[in-house]
């Protein structure tokens, strides 16, 4: 099958492609995130050490995956906007951040409220919780970073280049585990198998599929508004918005 | 604490930033629209 990727990279294009994909991504989110809970909450077992609070991973991990999977999405569609000058590839990173420290956050939060009781501490200056915590600041800093021109080029120029450069930190964050000697525990789950419970994983997979569901129609919803404000003054957007009206 | 209070507080401020994102999202549709509204009065107007 052949793809014309230059007919897709066309913000008139995406712009409509997106609005058609978006919905059905929440609708999907909605779904599978209802069946993660159903499992997570009600079908998986109790687990024999830590007792209920063990399933706060069901949003916790998940949390995490995206998190670093949205910012290494991110740093790509800054390389591509970076290499080839293309508006949308700078769009769609700038589209991805919030949502991508919303997941940091998340992670964090969700990772510090199974922290207490577990290990008796919110917080710890762990390497795992540490660089998490670095990620979420280089979430704020693309933010901060892509709005602090007046010209948008510019930010977006800056704020990829952050991007690719903030990239070092995923491997520190996911092999940190194995590098110090952390408090936090390994990977329960990784391409050779997992060590839990296949129930637990189960609902822990579909909540990390709802979540992705969740981020692709957040993405797309964005930056169809990022389209709007940036090309404003052409016709095509103009004629949207009076179709939209009449 | 019992455990309830560390899976609420978890489960509670996830669907809370979650909502939040999507109101956010809702917001700024509708202020990319009203610039796009604002530039079309000034084009009509010059």
């Amino acid at each position: 099958m052949n793809i014309n990727w230059y007919y897709f990279a066309s913000p008139t294009t995406f712009y409509r492609l997106a609005g058609r994909i978006a919905p059905w991504a929440f609708v999907l989110a909605v779904i599978t995130g209802a069946a993660g809970l159903y499992l997570g909450l009600v079908v998986a077992p109790t687990d024999a050490q830590q007792g209920e609070v063990y399933r706060v991973i069901f949003i916790h991990v998940p949390a995490a995956w995206m998190s670093m999977f949205l910012y290494f999405v991110m740093a790509c569609y800054g390389a591509l906007s970076l290499t080839f000058n293309t508006r949308l590839g700078a769009m769609m990173a700038r589209s991805l951040a919030p949502t991508g420290a919303m997941f940091t956050f998340v992670s964090l939060w969700t990772g510090s409220f199974w922290g207490r009781p577990t290990w008796g501490t919110y917080w710890v200056w762990d390497a795992r919780l540490t660089s998490e915590l670095v990620l979420l600041f280089l979430y704020f800093g693309f933010i901060a970073l892509a709005n602090a021109f007046e010209d948008p080029r510019r930010g977006d120029r800056a704020s990829a280049l952050l991007a690719l450069i903030g990239l070092v930190n995923l491997p520190i964050i996911y092999f940190s585990v194995l590098w110090w000697n952390t408090l936090h525990q390994g990977s329960s789950v990784s391409l050779r198998g997992t060590s839990m419970h296949v129930t637990m994983l189960w609902g822990m997979l579909a909540m990390a599929f709802s979540f992705w569901m969740y981020s692709v129609g957040t993405a797309f919803t964005r930056v169809r508004a990022i389209i709007l404000e940036r090309e404003r003054r052409t016709r095509w957007v103009r004629g949207l918005v009076a179709g939209a009206h009449s | 604490m019992s455990h309830a209070f560390y899976l609420w507080m978890s489960y509670g401020a996830t669907a809370i930033v979650l909502v939040a994102e999507i109101v956010l999202l809702r917001m700024r549709r509708a202020h990319a629209m009203k610039l796009v509204e604002e530039e079309k009065d000034l084009e009509a107007q010059d």
